[in-house]
Order: C-alpha cells, then sequence, then structure tokens
C-alpha cells in the first residue's frame, strides 16, 4: 500500500457530551477513490469536516497531508478541494462562472496578491475538464443545477488539489444530471489521479465506479471493496431489515423493490 | 447670490446658466467641502454595500449606525472628541454581532436588535444627562453635510483611504465569503479573519458618514447603491462598479439638490438613491431575463 495521504488513528469527533464519531481508524492512500456511505446522522459529514481541519479529534489523531489535522494551515487546506452538500444558491447572486472558478485559486494565492494570467489559465483549465468553458460568462444562477454542480467542481479542480472532498453531489439533481456527474468524478479520477472521497447517500450509483466504500453508522461498520461491503447481512444492520439487494445487485428498500 | 435666486437660475433651462449656477456652487469654500465629503462616504459606502448586501449583513449595519450615535453622545457628554467614542461604539457592537452569528448563540436579527435598542436607549440616556440643548449632537443623527468643517473633510478622506484601500488589496478574499464562508475557508482562505474585517470596514464606514447623511440614514447609503447594483449584473466586479459609481453620483447629486432647493441634505441624498433603487427594479436586466424565461 502507498503512503497514506489521509490517516485517522482511533480518532473520535464530536462535542462535549455528543459524539458523532467514534474511534475511527482509517487510511486512504493517495490516488484512491473512496466512497463514504451510511444512513443520516452516522457521521459522515463531521468525517468531511475533520479532514478540512475544521474539527479536531476528542481522542486519537488524524493525519492530513502528513500534517495532524488540529494544525492544518491555510496553505494545507488549499490542496483540498471541497464541494459542500448543495446549498440553496441565491440565483440572482451576481457571480460568472469565470468568476466561482476563479475562487478556487485565493487560497493558494494568499493574501494581497491578485490572480495573474496563469491563474485564469487555470481557472479555464478547470472548466474545460468538467466541460463548461463555453458557460464561463454565464451567470452562475442561470445554470442547471447539474451544470452549477459541474463549476462547483471545477472550482475545486482549480485549486490544483491532491484531495477532493466531495459531501453529497449528486443530492438535488434530476437522474440525468446524477449519472453525468458521477460520471465526470468518475473520469476526473481517472485522468488526474485523484485521491477522492465522495459521501453519497446513492449506493447504487457509485458502487460499481469506487475502489472501496467505507461504511459509517457513528463508527467504522464496515471497510472494503464495494462487493464486500455491500452485503445483506452487513447492510441490515446499519440500514434496517427493509434494504434488500436485488437480483441485479441494486440495493433498494423492500417496499419498493415489491412494488 | 442668495440661495433662492440661484435655485430660480438652476431650474432655468439654459444649460449656460446651469454651468454658471455649478461654477458659482464651487467658488464657496464650505460647498468645496460638502461636495467631496459626499463623494468620499457615497463612493466608501457604497463600496462596503456590496459585501454588506451580499453577506447579508445589513440589518448589522443598521445596529452599527445607531451604537456609533451612542458613542458621539457620550463624546459630547464627557468632551471628548465625537468621532473616537462612536468608533468605540461601532466597532464593539459590530463585533459583538460576528461573535454572535459564529458561535450561533442565538439568531442574528435578535442579537442585533438588542444591541440596536439597547445602544438607542443609551444615546438618548447621554441626551437626557447633558445640561443645555445642543444642535452639533443632532447633526450626527440627521446629518449637516453642508457644515463639514476641514478636521472633518481630513478625518473622512484619512479614514476612506484606510477602508477602500483594505478593500482593494484584499476583494478577492471579501468577495470568496460573501460567496461562502465555508467553501472560502476549506478553501484555505482566513475566513473567520476576512469577516472580521469586514465588520471593522462596514464600523469605520458608518464612522465616516455620520456626519454626511446622519445616523438614522447612513445605512441607507450602504444598502441603497449596493442594492441597485444588484439588480443591474451578473458579476462581482460590475456590481462593486456600478455600485460606485451610483453611490457617488447620489451622494453629490443629493448635495446639490438640497442647497438649490434649500432641503436637508441627508434625505435628498438617500431619497434620491431610493428613486434609482425602484427604476432599476423595474428596468433590472435579471428580472426582464427571468420573467422572459417564464
Amino acid at each position: 500500500m502507498t503512503h497514506p495521504i489521509i490517516r485517522f488513528d482511533h480518532a473520535t469527533f464530536g462535542f462535549p457530551g455528543v459524539i458523532a464519531l467514534e474511534d475511527l481508524s482509517l487510511s486512504i492512500p493517495e490516488s484512491e477513490f473512496v466512497g463514504v456511505i451510511g444512513p443520516n446522522g452516522s457521521g459522515k459529514t463531521t468525517l468531511c469536516r475533520a479532514v478540512l481541519g475544521l474539527m479536531a479529534p476528542l481522542q486519537g489523531t488524524l493525519r492530513v497531508l502528513d500534517c495532524a489535522c488540529e494544525e492544518l494551515r491555510c496553505h494545507h487546506r488549499a490542496l483540498i478541494g471541497y464541494l459542500p452538500q448543495k446549498g440553496l444558491l441565491d440565483r440572482n447572486f451576481p457571480v460568472t462562472v469565470l468568476e466561482a472558478v476563479m475562487m478556487g485559486r485565493y487560497g493558494a494565492l494568499g493574501l494581497f496578491r491578485r490572480p495573474a494570467q496563469k491563474d485564469r489559465d487555470i481557472a479555464r483549465e478547470a472548466l474545460a475538464h468538467v466541460g463548461m468553458d463555453h458557460h464561463r460568462n454565464s451567470a452562475l444562477g442561470a445554470l442547471s443545477g447539474g451544470q452549477q454542480q459541474r463549476v462547483f467542481i471545477a472550482r475545486a479542480l482549480a485549486q490544483q488539489p491532491r484531495i477532493l472532498l466531495l459531501d453529497e453531489p449528486t443530492t438535488g439533481l434530476d437522474l440525468t444530471a446524477q449519472h453525468s456527474v458521477v460520471e465526470l468524478i468518475q473520469q476526473l479520477h481517472r485522468e488526474l489521479r485523484l485521491t477522492i472521497l465522495m459521501i453519497t447517500h446513492d449506493i447504487n450509483m457509485i458502487r460499481s465506479r469506487v475502489d472501496r466504500l467505507v461504511l459509517l453508522k457513528t463508527k467504522l461498520f464496515a471497510e472494503g471493496p464495494p462487493q464486500d461491503v455491500l452485503k445483506p447481512e452487513i447492510l441490515s444492520q446499519v440500514y434496517g431489515k427493509d434494504l434488500v439487494i436485488t437480483d441485479k445487485d441494486f440495493v433498494v428498500v423492500e417496499d419498493y423493490h415489491h412494488h | 447670490m442668495d440661495r433662492v435666486s440661484l435655485s430660480l437660475i438652476h431650474r432655468s433651462p439654459d444649460h449656460t446658466v446651469t454651468t454658471e449656477f455649478m461654477l458659482e456652487l464651487l467658488a464657496y469654500d464650505f460647498m468645496q467641502r460638502s461636495l467631496l465629503a459626499a463623494a468620499l462616504v457615497g463612493s466608501v459606502c457604497s463600496v462596503i454595500g456590496v459585501f454588506v448586501v451580499l453577506r447579508g449583513l445589513a440589518f448589522a449595519g443598521a445596529g452599527t449606525a445607531h451604537a456609533a450615535f451612542a458613542g458621539v453622545t457620550l463624546a459630547y457628554l464627557l468632551d471628548l472628541p465625537p468621532l473616537s467614542l462612536a468608533i468605540v461604539f461601532g466597532l464593539a457592537t459590530v463585533w459583538i454581532t460576528g461573535w454572535v452569528e459564529e458561535k450561533g448563540r442565538m439568531k442574528l436579527d435578535v442579537s442585533i436588535g438588542i444591541l440596536y435598542t439597547a445602544t438607542m436607549a443609551l444615546a438618548i440616556l447621554f441626551l437626557g444627562l447633558m445640561k443645555s440643548y445642543n444642535p452639533e449632537v443632532y447633526g450626527y443623527l440627521f446629518g449637516s453635510v453642508l457644515s463639514v468643517t476641514t478636521e472633518e473633510l481630513l478625518t473622512i478622506g484619512g479614514l476612506s483611504v484606510v477602508v477602500l484601500g483594505t478593500i482593494l488589496l484584499l476583494s478577492k478574499e471579501l468577495y470568496f465569503i460573501a460567496f461562502d464562508q465555508e467553501m472560502a475557508t476549506a478553501s484555505g482562505v482566513p475566513a473567520r479573519q476576512i469577516f472580521y474585517l469586514l465588520l471593522t470596514l462596514v464600523a469605520l464606514t458608518v464612522v465616516i458618514s455620520l456626519k454626511t447623511v446622519g445616523a438614522i440614514l447612513v445605512f441607507a447609503m450602504i444598502l441603497i447603491p449596493a442594492s441597485t447594483a444588484y439588480q443591474l449584473t451578473h458579476s462581482l466586479t460590475q456590481m462593486t462598479f456600478y455600485s460606485m459609481m451610483i453611490g457617488t453620483f447620489c451622494a453629490v447629486s443629493g448635495v446639490l439638490l438640497s442647497y438649490a432647493f434649500d432641503l436637508p441634505s441627508g434625505p435628498s441624498i438617500v431619497l434620491l438613491a431610493t428613486s434609482l433603487f425602484f427604476l432599476a427594479v423595474c428596468c433590472s436586466p435579471k428580472r426582464l431575463h427571468r420573467i422572459q424565461r417564464q
């Protein structure tokens, strides 16, 4: 196994009196595509915030990019491209697509330095990677949900990150847009060899695309290749007995399957 | 030439007479100071207003203005320089507001509402403790740009350079936290520090503007030009440029109108800006585009 770029060692996260994620030990090597799944409140977003250095462990340690997470400084964070959960974007917010993607350069540039032509070229390249360069002068609010997610992925890519952290990137998108965004993420992983951590509820969409699945339920419940994690006996313990795997290996809720 | 005859000349459709009117006005020292102060305040308020509007801090600014006025009244009571205590009160209010928002202890509008009314109560208390009526204090409440002194103009100029210079140096970080503070933090921008810096700039801007448009109306000058520009463009940099143009135009034109028609300066500036805002709403390319799409 190559050197881990992210390493949790018996790490516990939460707030005084509330444990969000307990005793997590997990190593993620460079260039791996990891899917993080689990029910609501299982600690997925906590894991995400911890990797970003926004939460320090109550116990244990977390090292990201060879640095203890509580010591992550701005220049470390600039190496982690982050796509937060899709919020409600004010459709009138006055920002063009290129301006939004350029923001990805700001952390790496540092204070007081103006973006140069090189930064604009990197932003354009990131837009080209996600197939949105022709929209660069459009208003961000005028784009569809799927196109906006592509722009936010481009913003993360403009950081020239070593780690790409995606928090439910397909939430709120229609089926076609979901598929297109996940395809894009897989393509980026293939082409750029980025370490990708993708938090999702959509097990069926990512099962054939990730190298490894991590199943959380306020602790590490299971991890490994998708076929080892997505077993009825494991899933039923986390999601309840209504969740079943069909003969075509799709994970569905039993009531829906029967109808 | 007295004020009434000047205003009669101004109403004439003859272009030459209007130019003469302008030249006459500019011959007065007090008018030069007033127009310069208005231009400075108009530009600073409208530029900081872009970040206030986009970051959702509108009500925080209104609270700061009233806190700054409480500082002015205390300064007059203690015979201290009014702007120094206005800065202290203004900064204390914005920083408490920012801290409350950051900690999520209570909703922002509730905390600002409490500070807003508490500082206004302090201002009224300090006014009540004064032994005699002091018209200068009321100048800070309602604004009196035509009576700006050279010393005050220098203070306004100095603070304007500080505020605009800081915005120019840190505009990319300020834009980013206005867009999404969490994303900015995650991207390696020191977003928390920039947020507190923005609050500090808001307090300084309010203090700069107190004498010109007054504590009651200062926030309109921060809010309205930026909100007008917001209607007109999809670009952050264009919004800032438009806001600055609108703010400066309204402030200078408002002073001229107030002189020509013998009106109070603060309301003249703000009502002119409000008229432009409604015009922009009606003609907003964004709104028209949305209607077309529907």
